[in-house]
């Protein structure tokens, strides 16, 4: 059998159901301007599986809806996620996942930068560059075995 | 029809395509890791046909370039190597050399205008220049100065200058100072040239720039990027005025080894959401003179735009 690299993770509470969102008044609204928000974002993403445990990006407490920045006015959004452990060799393929989801499910207007979280990964600047590359992503999902990978995370998605 | 397998089109996306001088052929570096050689069947119907394709990179081609005189062939690939290859009869082409002293992968390769020197640009933030001692090619010199990759380089109309355009944001303005120079900048090695970064672009472009055209008819510099947007400069040399009998003041010369200060680069237009929300991964001018004004751009709308400068 093959070794985790963290093999107890810890485990927190995920919210329950499709959203966190709290209910607002606009919410009936249909005139209202729905815009894109860090709410929006986070559910998006927060359901993605781990690449090593059975678990969501949200019960690992990789991704926290605080650690999202949007302007949707700017069309930028800025995803920083928390890997469970600095030496997380997984740190690159969560965050791809994240990227993948985004790409799927936003207007394309959007600018996405994904980054780790500042001094959570110890090979930080490299796993960044690498993420933001959008070339080196293209050629990623071009990989058969990795989108594989990649799709499997993003399943539990929802 | 490059996408034809069965007439040796590539299996995957197709990086850059590069005409060769005499427009005869057309070059395409593909993330199969090949490069294709595409020549147009001028008697039946037209198609272009691959007469060779050149084999070797382990992983993605991401660049092409013919050299001036149509002799060479440069490519470059994710493996961190840039291949040189020799253009020979028959559609053969052989490769001189295999230079791996990037220690990342080569995002860009350019010949000078005139020259047979090249400069490659890559993700390990470096420029390098090569030249040939009977061809047997070496590095010359390592270009340092950006703080993330450089995607894309082109020479100025001489060959003098080259400009790097780079994902920290900033376009770098480069000058070649052979031994000896009026200016007095000390060369390192014997009997070879040295390029200083002689000016930096900050604040101009908001994200990634991707591509950068230095036109070779009106002088001025294209770039593009991340951030929707094509800007154009113009370059001057801003040492004239300032130095005295023709050499550089103490100050000037502590500045060339901070980011350069000898050149200014004015922005002289802007087009803002040239390919609407899209990223603008690539600006070209047209090479000669017949269309001096013309600039072409690609987006990823999936859509290419000529563009015209009006005075």
């Amino acid at each position: 059998m093959t070794t985790l690299i963290n093999q107890n993770p810890v485990i927190y509470e995920a919210s329950a159901g499709n959203s966190t969102r709290e209910w607002r008044e606009d919410d009936e609204n249909e005139d209202a301007v729905d815009v894109i928000d860090a709410q929006e974002i986070f559910d998006l993403i927060r359901s993605i599986s781990d690449p090593e445990h059975p678990l969501s990006l949200e019960q690992l407490n990789v991704t926290q809806r605080d650690h999202i920045t949007v302007s949707d006015e700017d069309d930028t959004i800025l995803v920083e996620f928390t890997p469970t452990i600095p030496h997380c060799s997984m740190a690159t393929l969560i965050g791809l996942c994240i990227r993948v989801r985004l790409l799927r499910c936003l207007p394309s207007r959007f600018k996405v930068d994904i980054a780790v979280r500042k001094g959570t990964h110890q090979s930080e600047h490299a796993v960044n560059k690498q993420l933001n590359d959008k070339e080196r992503v293209a050629a990623a999902l071009e990989n058969s075995h990795l989108l594989e990978v990649v799709n499997q995370c993003l399943a539990t998605a929802t | 029809m490059l996408w034809r397998q069965d007439q040796g089109g590539h299996k995957r996306t197709i990086r850059s395509v590069a005409w060769s001088p005499d427009g005869r052929q057309l070059a395409t570096g593909s993330f199969d890791a090949t490069t294709g050689i595409w020549e147009r069947d001028e008697d039946e119907s037209g198609d272009y046909e691959c007469v060779a394709t050149l084999e070797g990179h382990e992983n993605e081609t991401k660049s092409i370039a013919w050299s001036k005189s149509g002799a060479l062939l440069a490519t470059c690939s994710r493996d961190k190597s840039v291949w040189i290859w020799e253009v020979e009869e028959d559609n053969d082409f052989e490769c001189l050399s295999v230079l791996q002293e990037h220690t990342q992968d080569v995002k860009m390769v350019a010949w000078h205008p005139n020259e047979e020197l090249l400069a490659s640009a890559s993700y390990d933030d470096t420029i390098k220049i090569w030249r040939d001692d009977d061809d047997d090619w070496y590095c010359s010199d390592t270009l340092v100065g950006h703080e993330s990759t450089v995607w894309a380089i082109d020479f100025s109309p001489s060959g003098d200058e080259l400009v790097s355009a780079s994902a920290d944001e900033t376009l770098k303005i480069w000058k070649r100072f052979v031994p000896g120079n009026a200016l007095g900048i000390v060369t390192q090695r014997r009997g070879e040239p040295i390029w200083k970064c002689v000016a930096t672009v900050v604040g101009k472009h908001e994200r990634c720039i991707y591509s950068v055209s230095w036109s070779k008819v009106n002088g001025l510099i294209a770039s593009s990027g991340a951030d929707n947007t094509i800007r154009l400069f113009e370059v001057k040399d801003a040492t004239a005025p300032v130095g005295t009998e023709g050499r550089l003041t103490a100050e000037q010369q502590k500045a060339l080894n901070e980011p350069g200060v000898l050149f200014e680069a004015d922005k002289v237009a802007d087009v803002r959401k040239a390919h609407g929300t899209s990223d603008i991964n690539s600006v070209a001018w047209y090479p000669n003179a017949d269309h001096g004004d013309w600039l072409a751009s690609g987006g990823d709308d999936g859509s290419v735009r000529i563009w015209r400068l009006e005075d």
